[in-house]
């Protein structure tokens, strides 16, 4: 093994295990290129994909695709081979035999990405981006991921910070030099000031319902009375037959739960029993479900049968909904109905698609103008911050002194350094490389 | 020349730096040779007669806590006591001493000669030598040679020295002392890169030619605070100072004549003090206000000058006397010795271990101004630090290293070997962001026991730190289990305190309060014979531990909060950053590793605070210093399974 820490060779199948059509394996650190040339017996020019044949001394082990990157011009910074052979567990077992038996070791979790900060290729937050972007399911995820792996939220929080640390040292000088008449922040410039910060503190919070909503999905609960619709809808929003339809009422009884991209977010719906009084056991248990699943919801489509058209029922269940968004059903049994829709013969169903897909923009998905907080290290440091200042903030008010006030600004800017990783404990490391698995 | 006998630790200087190292590491049971060029110029101020005030008032208090002598010296000097900046709140608070400066001399020169372990000797050093990265003795100017394993250079503004009054330039590090040549070629030698520096003083005028009816009287305190545990009062007759100003009529002269300042000139290439900018420097930068303020301080209770605070120059003679005889008050006055500045070497502390400790070079010290510092409280908490690991060194043991969250002289440490000086450095309350754990009322509990690990704390300091942090935690006990509820007779108890309350809570909880006011408070305990447990805690106090305990009472959620902080860093305090580091890697720019390397960082969190190394860079040193202990341990050890 050469190379010094770092540096020392690795290797890890970049892809998940099991039959698929192609497997990666990847080779980084000081010998990997010269380990892939004696498998190839032939040598590679860099960042150009090479179909050649990889062996094991006189046996070979697959047609392969191998690129080489050379540091420092590659993703972790060392020299770096990505090597695309064909999926079998079979064949990625053997190839990584063959490249260990060459010095290699089997890579740590997490372990190219954490080369790649080490060689100051990413910071703390783009390397979360990473495995945000690779679990990423739908185009607005991957979209997100993307741009804090360019480093805005990073930036962001920076900035915030370096206003701060400002105000701390506007502050203070007030305590040093206070007997010499210089005034260097007044007290209704401070409160501003600090206001201000707290709103872009508390906005960019703030953001982890949606970046939160981003990265896990949204849930849509499907409500209504009994025949109300509920069962066909779900079916048709998923395209398949998925939950049993009936004309007897209280045919669906448990939770059923559809996953379907929408707004570029991946929402999934839920199919509820019919909420009414009854003496049916089972049925009685669905309904509550029911109701507890409408309480976690991020959204709630309430339908209604438009050939009954809204009942006392329903509007003593819409009051206790919040914002729920209301459907008429059945409009082709329905005259004059041209608001409902119907599953039947299609009609309305372009418009309530499109409806969705606007609610769950406007509601969820507008983040991406704005650094968005993505997962619970992020809100947290967010958060820390915002409390701080709502201290300090109650400081200036009650007239305590700058020594007191800077107090908290000082927590509120460390918390947002533990972001970038200015002010971090190893807790922070581990929280984030412990998210990674093998390979990257 | 005969050698002298062997030492085992030499002091160069008998500053206000070297007199602090000197007697700490005879009360350590070494054997101390302090050589200075001036017997009777020992602990000589060669400023200002006053010691403290804000920040550094913080400094006087920590050292008198380690077992220093400044404290004990004030006291027995001082003829004006006052706290400063009484307008903010009491963490940040500053006392002060005006001082007989020739009491103050005497003082300092007692509290040595009541030490058998040190021996001073009057010349001067003209050479470090060593052998081996380690220091082995020094050179006297007469030939001579002292042999020790530990050396302090506590140097002042005395390395190869110049000092300038207008045109006219004279060698010496003081009025009337000669200047030290050949130390600097010898610190050069031992690896240390050099730079220079200057500092000025004002014009002392003649007290009897001033007018003082046409001044404000600026009195102390009325009841003087002594700064040592070991002081029960102050004994010295207390004086008042004056207060006068610079008008437009002086500045007129000023611009007109500052071509002839040596600064303004470019006769003097060095940088001068941002916070104690002299009077041409101030009229310069400040020139849209039209006076400055200049306090008049008398020299001693005998002495026949004034001290003019405010307005030290280099000007020529007779643009100071312009200056002078503008004020009000002034009129008349006669200079008795004009003002000053003088250049000097410094050596950049970025080339410093935290023990104060030459990177590179066993048993050599540096301490005082000759860190770039300026001040007495400064140079003499660098000195009582380095004297204190010069005692480490020889037993073999680890320095002390006070952290920022634990004293102020651990911050300007901190502050000078991570940051370096390009100006003069003097203390600020704003350098601390723990302030609030570094109040000068919990010195004693901060640093005593420290100290008295190592050996150097007195008998008698001792019983009386200790007697006083019974009485004052009985104090803080007493506060926090007496509790009240709203009960109609205990509303009616407080009303005539405008206090009232809502629900169960402490005497302590009603302290933190703004409208809490604790003089009238006991007296309402006393008539009433409430609380009388407290009344009588509070009772046995001194004015300033009665104060110390309701500060801690007021800031009790605010030093938590700061504690939490200062345990969240300290993780970064504790990872080492080894010798044999190297700062040359990919993930850090050029610039970034320049800086590093200058500085040669000790621990993860030394390094975070070096200006230019930026949160990215942190992040990677620590992650690079973790794997690489993992690499240590057998790699494959998972990143998941950090230690
Ligand atoms: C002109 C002037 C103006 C100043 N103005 C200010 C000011 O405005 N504000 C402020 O805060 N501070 C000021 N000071 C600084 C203050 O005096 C110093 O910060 C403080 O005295 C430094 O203490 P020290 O122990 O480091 O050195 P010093 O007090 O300078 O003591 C050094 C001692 O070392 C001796 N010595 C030096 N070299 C040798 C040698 N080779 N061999 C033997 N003995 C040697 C000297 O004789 C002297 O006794 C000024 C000083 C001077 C001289
Ligand atoms: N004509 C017509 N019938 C519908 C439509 N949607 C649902 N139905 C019928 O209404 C009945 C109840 O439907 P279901 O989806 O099971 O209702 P749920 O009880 O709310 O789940 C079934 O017989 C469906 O075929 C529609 O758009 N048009
Ligand atoms: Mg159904």
């Amino acid at each position: 093994m050469s190379g010094g820490p770092g540096n020392d060779t690795i290797v890890a199948p970049a892809t998940a295990p099991g039959r698929s059509a192609i497997a990666v394996v990847r080779i980084d650190g000081a010998d990997a290129v010269s380990i892939v040339e004696a498998l190839a017996k032939r040598e590679f020019e860099p960042r150009r994909a090479t179909h050649t044949v990889l062996g094991d001394g006189d046996a070979s082990i697959d047609d392969a695709v191998v690129v080489v990157y050379r540091a420092p011009s590659s993703y972790t910074g060392n020299d770096l081979v990505e090597i695309s052979l064909h999926g079998s567990a079979y064949l990625v077992g053997q190839l990584l035999g063959a490249v260990r038996r060459r010095g290699a070791r089997l890579a740590d979790p997490g372990e190219f990405t954490e080369r790649a900060v080490l060689n100051g290729k990413l910071d703390l937050v783009q390397a979360e981006s990473i495995v945000d972007l690779v679990d990423a399911r739908t185009g607005l995820q991957a979209r997100l991921s993307l741009r804090n792996l360019t480093g805005e939220l990073s930036r962001a929080g920076e900035s915030m910070r370096a206003s701060l640390l400002d105000m701390i040292s506007r502050l203070e000088a007030a305590l040093d030099f206070a007997d010499e008449g210089y005034e260097f922040i007044g007290h209704d410039e401070a409160e501003t000031a600090l206001e201000t910060l707290l709103k872009e503190v508390r906005g960019t919070a703030a953001t982890w319902a949606r970046g939160h909503a981003i990265q896990t999905g949204l849930t849509a609960v499907i409500l209504g009375l009994p025949n109300a619709g509920k069962s066909t809808l779900l079916n048709f929003l998923c395209g398949t037959e998925r939950a049993i339809v009936t004309p007897l009422p209280g045919t669906t009884r448990d939770l059923l739960r559809e996953t379907v991209d929408l707004g570029g977010l991946p929402v999934t719906f839920v199919d509820t029993a019919g909420l009414r009084e009854t003496g049916d056991a089972i049925e009685e248990i669905g309904v509550g479900r029911a109701r507890d699943a409408a309480a976690g919801a991020d959204l709630i489509l309430y339908l209604i049968d438009a050939t009954r058209g809204m009942t006392d029922d329903d509007r003593m269940e819409i009051a206790r909904l919040r914002d729920p968004i209301v459907i008429f059903t059945k409009g082709d049994l329905a005259p004059g109905g041209e608001d409902a829709i119907s599953v039947l013969s299609g009609s309305g169903l372009e418009r309530l698609l499109g409806r969705l897909d606007e609610e769950v923009r406007a509601r969820f998905a507008m983040a991406e103008e704005a650094p968005t907080v993505v997962n619970e290290r992020q809100r947290a440091a967010f958060e820390a911050c915002a409390e701080a200042l709502e201290a300090a903030l109650a400081s200036v008010g009650g007239g305590a002194g700058e020594e007191i006030i800077v107090v908290d600004l000082r927590r509120a800017a460390n918390a947002l350094g533990s972001l970038t990783g200015a002010i971090s404990t190893d807790d922070v490391l581990r929280e984030i490389f412990g998210r990674f698995c093998i390979g990257k | 020349m005969p050698d002298h006998p062997s030492y085992d630790v030499v002091v160069i200087g008998g500053g206000h730096a070297g007199a602090e190292a000197a007697r700490v590491a005879a009360r350590g049971g070494r054997r101390v040779a302090l050589v200075t060029m001036q017997r009777e110029a020992i602990g000589r101020m060669s400023c200002n007669p006053a010691i403290g005030g804000l920040a550094k008032g913080h400094l006087v208090k920590e050292i008198d806590a380690l077992g220093g002598l400044m404290a004990e010296a004030t006291d027995a000097a001082g003829i004006q006591f006052k706290v400063l900046n009484r307008s903010k709140g009491p963490a940040v608070q500053g006392p002060r001493a005006q001082c007989d400066r020739d009491l103050y001399a005497a003082a300092v020169q007692r509290l040595l000669a009541a030490e058998p372990l040190v021996a001073v000797i009057e010349s001067i050093v003209s050479r470090v030598d060593f052998s081996a990265g380690a220091v082995t003795g020094v050179a006297l100017a007469d030939g001579s040679r002292i042999e020790a394993r530990a050396v302090i250079v506590t140097t002042g503004t005395f390395l190869r020295a110049l000092m300038h009054s207008g045109e006219t330039k004279t060698v010496g590090g003081r009025f009337g002392e000669a200047s030290a040549e050949g130390l600097s070629d010898s610190l050069r030698v031992a690896g240390l890169s050099l730079g220079r520096l200057k500092t000025g003083t004002p014009p002392r005028i003649l007290a009897t030619s001033v007018e003082y009816s046409r001044m404000e009287v600026a009195p102390g305190d009325a009841v003087p605070r002594p700064f040592s545990i070991l002081t029960d009062r102050i004994e010295l007759r207390q004086v008042s100072c004056w207060t006068t100003y610079t008008g437009a009529e002086a500045h007129d002269v000023i611009r007109r004549n500052l071509h002839r300042s040596p600064m303004f000139s470019g006769q003097i290439k060095a940088t001068g003090p941002r916070y104690c900018p002299s009077i041409e420097d101030k009229v310069v930068r400040f020139a849209d206000k039209e006076r400055h303020l200049v306090f008049v301080e008398p020299e001693g209770l005998e002495h026949p000058w004034l001290y003019l605070n405010g307005v030290s120059t280099s000007l020529p003679p007779d643009v100071q006397d312009a200056v002078v005889r503008s004020m009000p008050g002034f009129e008349n006055a006669e200079i008795a010795r004009y003002g000053y500045a003088v250049e000097y070497d410094f050596v950049n502390p970025q080339q410093l271990e935290p023990s104060l400790q030459a990177r590179g070079v066993e048993g050599l010290f540096l301490a005082g101004q000759i860190n770039g510092t300026s001040g007495y409280e400064e140079a003499a908490a660098q000195g009582l630090l380095a004297g204190i690991n010069a005692l480490q060194f020889l037993r073999g043991a680890e320095p002390l290293v006070l952290g920022r969250e634990r004293a102020y002289a651990g911050v300007m440490i901190d502050d000078l070997v991570t940051l370096g000086t390009e100006e003069p450095y003097r203390m600020f309350t704003s350098r601390a962001e723990y302030r609030l754990l570094l109040g000068c009322d919990s010195v004693y509990e901060r640093l005593t026991m420290l100290a008295r690990s190592l050996g150097i704390v007195d008998d008698e300091r001792l019983r009386r730190v200790e007697a006083r942090l019974e009485r004052t935690a009985a104090a803080r006990l007493q506060l926090e289990e007496s509790e009240l509820t709203p009960d109609r007779e205990t509303l009616a108890w407080l009303e005539p305190l405008g206090l009232s309350i809502t629900g169960p809570t402490t005497i302590s909880r009603l302290v933190a309060r703004p409208e809490f006011e604790i003089d009238s408070f006991f007296s309402h305990c006393a008539s009433s014979g409430r609380f009388s447990g407290v009344a009588a805690a509070f009772d046995g106090l001194s004015s300033e531990e009665k104060e110390g305990v309701v500060n801690h009472a007021r800031y009790a959620g605010y030093i938590e909060k700061q504690e939490r902080e200062a345990r969240s860093v300290r993780d970064d305090e504790t990872l080492r950053i080894p010798a044999e580091f190297r700062f040359e890697r990919p993930g850090l720019s050029a610039e970034v590793v320049e800086k590093l390397r200058r500085v040669q960082p000790a621990s993860l969190g030394q390094a975070a605070r070096i200006p230019g190394v930026t949160p990215a860079a942190v992040a990677v040193l620590r992650m690079s210093l973790r794997y690489e202990q993992r690499s240590a341990n057998g790699p494959g050890r998972g990143a998941a399974n950090l230690p």
